[in-house]
């Protein structure tokens, strides 16, 4: 599937994620900001990963602003960002989920 | 997850349902039961966002032995629909169903619960119901509501919207919620489900709390919602059993195991009759002394 | 109880003292009509009645950002105020948003997401979003070779004094882009400007035009509140303009030497120019090229054609402007009358 129009989930607010999702031309790229990004970065990386290929994004930009957020959470604003930048946020994605 | 149907719920800690942070951490403050909120907390543009982020959170985060509600959407809403059947595929414990106004409401919501354990595959049966009363028409028709479906565990009072409805606002005497709360818990008793009192919004007065704490659980209650972890160890210490309680209590544990034994079915303490209201009391107490922390495994008292 | 986040009405002389008052206690000092005129929207973060956090937006800048940290670990309030904000943009589809802010302040933005693009002494600049400054330059045009000059202009609109302009660069190196400013706080809106500066220049072969986007920072666009005086405003923004140009655009497409115009009668030019040849160089070079002048000795500036627009009085710029932008302008003179008669400054620049 390919992404049309920018969209957002979640926020910047401690045990939370900010997820950006819009169009990308080059494969599935991640661009992530946070503390743990050392000892956690590549497990949130693989996280948001997967939810892009549930959805079968080829090409798609993330950025991630993480503030310590659990996997549950980096899954769930994923999961919404995609959605909403696919315009089918209002019927739960029940492949992803 | 685990659902018990006659469990203590003397605390139920909303939990707005798009706070990540909240939503971490609602399983370490003690509440009897969590409910995520994915109402009148989450703002229209947020419904889709809390709504997966709840899921997410009751399919990996361990609240251990606290009992999982989900208040979702009106049934009047476009969110109702795939709020139930997420919840439902979740395994959520309770729906808790707002404003509601009459049984139709609960059948209605008991369809589509039922649609969806089939869609999802789960045993039919499994997600339970409890309905929030908070309206004036809603108060007459709690009787009906509270007996409308074997999945009823509770029925609660939401005194914001109900004060609103009753052209009054809510007063410190409470004297406004009289009728509710009695009709309430009479309807809870009559149709053998919980009841649960309203939210004291003034997380700041603690005295203001235990009183209506202690006035709500001598009408019978078996608890308050809570929109403060802070509250519930107040709310707790009201419901814990004076020590003459739980001595009793014992004695009528020990009167049943020694009836048990003799392979007797009537069951008889100090030569008079115990009947099956104080066995259950009883066990209640005991319960509720356990939750406590007042007996040790052996049953000797170690409270204060 | 956690602090919720609620709006703030600026126009309820109330609210406004309240959120003046909060920002005040926190040093900032600059509430003038100038800074607080443009601002799209503003929310205020609650504890009970207590505000203790605020911040605006002023199409894709944030603005008036302040909060207190004496009851909460520190950057709650900060993150949450960001947050609020950038969901707001996001809900009116903006999602590559802007911040300039002092430097001691670049660390807690980039701790949320937001990238520095420059810093000055006095100002850092920093964006965030789906977008970045890497984007822009790769989708301009790279040109081959070391002789490679810029101009940057507004063209409200484009006049045979510009053209006279890249003309003369054109003459001295081998290839010129011309970056014309985006905002639209001008008579000329920025697609229009770019669309004449094309037209204008079209027959000149080694001039490439190209939108400034939102890195050219223009005094229109930046907010000068959280500086210690209004009367430098020009050099701050001067120096963040300049310092994007010189360590973004002229290196990543390796221009060597920017073309200024004069502007005898603006002071704000000569400073602007002034403060373009103390940040420039040595990596980038900068050359004036006296404007222009008439027939009877007047320089040729745009200011005389916007004036001739209101005046409806179009025949007297036919020789000082492009044939292209005349027709422009002849088919669209209602169009362009009727929006300084809503309120569209044409003075300045």
């Amino acid at each position: 599937m390919e992404i049309k129009k920018t969209a957002m989930d979640g926020t910047l607010e401690s045990s939370d994620i900010q997820i950006t999702v819009s169009k990308g031309t080059n494969g599935v790229n991640i661009d992530l900001t946070s503390d743990v990004k050392e000892r956690f970065g590549d497990d949130i990386i693989a996280t948001i990963k997967k939810v892009a290929s549930d959805f079968q994004l080829d090409n798609v930009n993330i950025k991630a602003v993480d503030q310590g957020a659990l996997d549950c959470v980096i899954k769930a604003r994923a999961i919404t960002a995609i959605q909403r930048a696919l315009g089918n946020s209002e019927e739960p994605a029940w492949e992803a989920l | 997850m685990a659902f018990k149907k006659d469990r203590l719920r003397r605390t139920m800690m909303f939990v707005p349902g798009n706070n990540a942070g909240m939503i971490k951490d609602a399983g370490i403050y003690g509440a009897d039961s969590i409910m995520f909120d994915l109402e009148d907390s989450v703002s229209l543009a947020e419904k889709d966002s809390a709504r997966n982020l709840v899921y997410e959170a009751l399919t990996t985060v361990d609240y251990g032995d606290a009992e999982l509600v989900v208040r979702t959407n009106g049934l009047d809403t476009d969110f109702f629909e795939a709020d139930v059947k997420a919840m439902v595929k979740a395994g959520i414990d309770v729906i808790r169903i707002p404003k509601t106004e009459n049984a139709d409401m609960v059948k209605e919501m008991e369809n589509l619960v039922v649609a969806a354990e089939k869609e999802f595959g789960i045993p039919v049966g499994t997600t339970h119901l409890m309905a929030a009363i908070e309206s004036a028409e809603g108060v007459l028709n709690v009787p009906e509501i509270a007996k409308s479906s074997d999945r009823m565990i509770g029925v609660a009072l939401s005194a914001e919207d109900y004060t609103t409805d009753m052209q009054t606002h809510r007063y410190p005497n409470g004297k406004e919620l009289e009728f509710a709360r009695n009709m309430i818990i009479n309807a809870a008793r009559a149709a053998d489900i919980a009841a649960f009192d309203t939210v004291y919004t003034d997380v700041d007065n603690t005295q203001g709390l235990i009183d209506e704490t202690e006035y709500i659980h001598e009408l019978g209650y078996d608890g308050k919602s809570v929109i403060n972890p802070r509250q519930i160890p107040v709310i707790d210490k009201v419901f814990e059993p004076s020590k003459e309680a739980i001595k009793n209590a014992q004695n009528v544990i020990a009167a049943i195991e020694r009836a048990h034994q003799a392979g007797s079915g009537v069951i008889a303490m100090n030569g008079q009759m115990v009947d099956r209201p104080v066995v259950m009391r009883a066990e209640r107490v005991m319960k509720l002394a356990q939750a406590s922390g007042l007996v040790d495994k052996e049953g000797h008292y170690i409270g204060k | 109880m956690d602090a919720q986040i609620r709006d703030i009405n600026l126009a309820n002389p109330d609210e406004f003292e309240e959120w003046k008052n909060f920002l005040e206690s926190l040093g900032i000092a600059n509430f003038s009509g100038a800074e607080v005129d443009p601002l799209d929207g503003t929310i205020g973060l609650f504890e009970g009645d207590k505000l203790v956090g605020t911040g605006s937006y002023s199409e894709n800048i944030l603005k008036y950002i302040g909060v207190c940290h004496k009851d909460t670990s520190n950057g709650v309030y900060f993150n949450k105020v960001v947050s609020s904000l950038l969901t707001r943009l996001g809900q009116l589809g903006v999602f590559h948003v802007f911040v300039f802010t002092k430097p001691q302040y670049s660390k807690s933005f980039q701790h949320v997401g937001f990238s520095e693009i420059v810093q000055s002494e006095n100002a850092a600049f920093l964006e965030t979003g789906n977008y970045n400054i890497k984007d822009y330059l790769a989708e301009i045009p790279h040109l081959a070779g070391d002789d490679i000059s810029a101009i940057v202009m507004n063209a409200n609109p484009f006049t045979l004094g510009h053209r006279y302009l890249v003309e003369a660069a054109a003459k001295r190196s081998k290839h010129v882009y011309v970056f014309v400013v985006s905002t639209d706080k001008s008579l000329f809106n920025s697609k229009e400007r770019l669309e004449l500066v094309k037209e204008g220049t079209k027959d000149l072969e080694n001039v490439e035009v190209v939108s400034g986007g939102d890195y050219l920072v223009s005094y229109a666009t930046f907010p000068s509140y959280f500086l210690k005086s209004d009367k430098s405003k020009v050099v701050y923004q001067t120096t963040i303009d300049a310092l994007v140009f010189k360590e973004w655009i002229a290196k990543n497409l390796n221009i060597k030497t920017r073309f200024l115009g004069t502007e005898p009668e603006s002071k704000t030019t000569d400073v602007y120019n002034e403060v373009l040849r103390d940040v420039l160089p040595p990596e980038v070079k900068v050359e004036v090229i006296p404007r222009k002048e008439n027939g009877s000795g007047d320089i040729i500036s745009a200011r005389t054609v916007r004036l001739a627009i209101k005046n409806d009085n179009i025949s007297s710029i036919r020789n000082i402007v492009p044939t292209s932008t005349y027709d422009f302008i002849e088919n669209h003179l209602g169009e362009l009358q009727d929006r300084i008669k809503k309120g569209m400054k044409i003075d300045g620049n």
